[in-house]
């Protein structure tokens, strides 16, 4: 079924071994957690654990408090 | 003693003015017994959305050790210096000292030049391919 052709690997890619930290700095990586529009992508679809969501989220928007992330897509 | 990191946002039109802001930034740090672990000067970036109607700003980031009075002094610095647009101040459990993400990948501009020299690096890696091939050629013979 051709229902979602790139769908990757669902998972917490912060816990466990060689896990990946979290930081407000790091661009490439929450990019992956922000949709489109600028909206925090829910864990229940990105797969992270509560405890990560929990710090992806303070970090995401620590990074558009300095204006690295936007809020959302409409800014003008 | 606490760690603290923080990044301020300066105005474009005032970054010339920002080797002469960290130095006195240091200083006053300095001063009063703290330590500077990490000073990063990310330059003009792009700003993901406009703030006071300005689309560019010079990012610094500093991690820093120093006691409350002294935190307290530079945030009120930073609140009534005109030419300073946000700043984030966070607390760290220790001192970090390797270079930040955005320190690694660069700015806007230099991106681009990061990506120039990829494309130079495999070149010359097309080249020594074609050198092996031709080695290869000559030993039979």
């Amino acid at each position: 079924m051709a229902r979602n052709n790139i769908r990757r690997k669902k998972g917490c890619r912060f816990s466990g071994e060689d896990a990946l930290v979290i930081d407000y700095k790091d661009l490439d990586l929450l990019g992956e957690y922000v949709s489109e529009t600028g909206k925090i992508i829910p864990s229940r679809i990105t797969g992270t654990s509560a405890k990560y969501q929990r710090q992806l989220t303070s970090a995401i928007k620590q990074a558009r408090f300095i204006a690295l992330l936007p809020f959302c897509d409409s800014h003008k | 003693m606490r760690h603290y990191e923080i990044v301020f946002l300066v105005h474009p039109d005032q970054s010339a003015q920002v080797p002469a802001m960290i130095e006195r930034y240091k200083s006053t740090v300095e001063d009063a017994a703290g330590k500077i672990h990490r000073l990063e000067d990310w330059g003009r970036r792009h700003l993901a959305y406009p703030i006071k109607k300005i689309h560019k700003a010079h990012y610094v980031l500093m991690n820093i050790e120093c006691n409350q009075a002294t935190l307290e002094e530079l945030e009120s610095g930073f609140r009534f210096n005109d030419a300073i647009l946000r700043s984030l101040t966070l607390v760290q459990k220790e001192a970090i000292t390797k270079p930040s993400a955005i320190a690694i990948s660069g700015n806007d501009g230099q991106k681009t030049s990061n990506r120039v020299k990829e494309e130079v690096e495999e070149e010359v890696e097309a080249e020594v391919v074609d050198v092996a091939e031709v080695a290869v050629e000559v030993v039979p013979e």
